[in-house]
């Protein structure tokens, strides 16, 4: 059985702790066991990041370092915290000095980064751990007649090069899921552009033209849902559409992948915490159980 | 997947002169800078560019290779990258505009231009270790618990003292430079 250290990041346990129990169950369910890190920190994405090279080596760095004392490869749910995790390994098994660097600091407190473990995403998980084949097998209450749309996220896929998860231009795995699960994957404009939850900070009008500008798109294709797979980008495209002048009837439920996979695969909706989502999934689900 | 596998001048290199392009240039990261062409497909897939006429990021890269220096790292303009990187898969030269604005906005950092709402949230984060100690109240201790999560998060705050002790409040001589 393949085991995982879960490093959640800082957002999902407080803003989205349904992703995180939805995760848990999900992936039990499909025979891998996920342990929890213990005594992290954020991994210093976007803010950190931008200021100091060093300091977000040394945050990062840290949290692979504590993965290294489970023994276990790490699984991320955010795609901030994935992509942030994944860069700095990188950066640490190809540039020894900054590697010396982030062992000092971690030091004093017993640890030491060697670069013996992986750093993977939810959707590795789900594609190279236990592959379409297992998910198809384990599929019960297959879904009929429910359209949806896939949004994987920036840092989920970017850069390839370092990140190796899907298609950067093309990515796939989601869509394969919805279609495994016996949904439509509907394909539509602008699959891989941004959700525009990383400009919030700067500036929240933007970043609502950003996010409205795919929930647009998506209605075009007239789906029952949007699946994804980032815990910022779920809650930037649940809230873009609680906007001045946004109409409840027609808001599109945004739900995350193993949300998503759970009823297909026999799991009690409550256990996924489908009644913690801002826009009622309800009418993804009727083909499959009563919510 | 960022590089072209055709053509002869994959490994074109050019050499903006400007003090501050090779300032840049010197940092992991900022060599990108030797490699725009400056054809504009960055501003052209940027989604940050399609909503406001403030940013565009041909046009900050365009600054950097005619050195205005004071005038890059006074602006907002390099902290309003997204790093979605949808550029960059598109760049047909293999920049990298993320990294080349995180080398900008760590300089700007060095001279104390940090935009405040950056600053803020690494200060909050530099004292609690995370990002959301505040938010983080009895109410979300009790949904936890009813989706069968350990009611407690766990974070560590010793570290980040260590972090910002080392890397904000000793100035640069502290900082290790890749030289």
């Amino acid at each position: 059985m393949k085991e995982f250290v879960l490093y959640t990041g800082c957002t999902a346990p407080v803003r989205l702790p349904q992703y995180e129990a939805s995760v848990k169950v999900v992936l039990d369910k499909l025979g891998v066991k996920i342990v929890d890190m213990k005594g992290a920190n954020c991994c210093g994405a976007q803010y950190v990041e931008s200021v100091n090279r060093h300091a977000f080596a040394a945050m990062s760095g840290r949290i692979l370092a504590l993965a290294e004392t489970y023994d276990r490869d790490i699984l991320a749910i955010c795609g901030a915290c994935s992509g942030s995790l994944k860069w700095i390994k990188h950066s640490l098994d190809n540039d020894w000095k900054l590697k010396d660097e982030v062992n000092r600091i971690l030091a004093d407190e017993g640890l030491e980064y060697t670069g013996k473990i992986q750093v993977k995403h939810l959707l590795q998980v789900f594609h190279e751990d236990i592959g379409y084949d297992a998910i198809k097998e384990a599929i019960v209450k297959p879904y009929s007649a429910v359209r949806l749309a896939a949004h994987y996220g920036c840092h989920v896929t970017r850069p390839y090069d370092i990140v190796r998860v899907d298609d950067p231009e093309n990515p796939t795995i989601i869509d394969h899921l919805i279609e495994i699960a016996g949904a439509t994957a509907v394909d539509y404009t602008g699959k891989t552009r941004c959700c525009g939850g990383p400009m919030l900070a700067m500036d929240q009008e933007v970043a609502t033209k950003i996010g409205m500008d795919k929930i647009r798109n998506i209605r075009a294709e007239n789906v029952d849902g949007i699946v994804t797979a980032c815990v910022f980008c779920d809650i930037q495209l649940t809230q873009v559409q609680f906007g001045e002048g946004a109409q409840d009837e027609s808001r599109i439920p945004v739900l995350t992948l193993p949300q998503f996979l759970g009823p297909a695969l026999g799991i009690e909706p409550s256990r996924l915490g489908i009644g913690y989502n801002k826009i009622s999934p309800s009418r993804v689900f009727a083909s499959v159980v009563e919510v | 997947m960022s590089e072209p596998e055709h053509g002869p001048e994959k490994d074109v290199e050019y050499h903006p002169n400007s003090r501050f392009s090779q300032e840049i240039a010197a940092e992991p990261g900022g060599e990108y800078i030797r490699k725009c062409i400056q054809c504009g497909l960055c501003t052209a897939s940027c989604m940050v560019a399609n909503y406001t006429d403030k940013y565009r990021p041909r046009r900050i890269i365009q600054k950097i290779l005619l050195g205005e220096r004071e005038q890059v790292l006074a602006s907002e303009l390099p902290w309003l990258c997204m790093t979605c990187r949808l550029c960059e898969e598109r760049c047909q030269e293999g920049v990298s505009l993320a990294e080349i604005f995180h080398v900008v906005r760590d300089i700007a950092a060095r001279e104390g231009r940090v935009p405040k709402v950056f600053k803020d949230t690494v200060n909050q984060v530099l004292k609690d270790g995370w990002l959301l100690k505040d938010a983080f109240s009895d109410f979300i201790q009790d949904d936890r618990t009813d989706l069968g999560l350990n009611p407690e998060v766990n974070f560590d705050g010793e570290f980040v003292k260590k972090v910002k002790k080392r890397y904000f409040e000793q100035g640069d001589k502290e900082e290790v430079k890749d030289e």
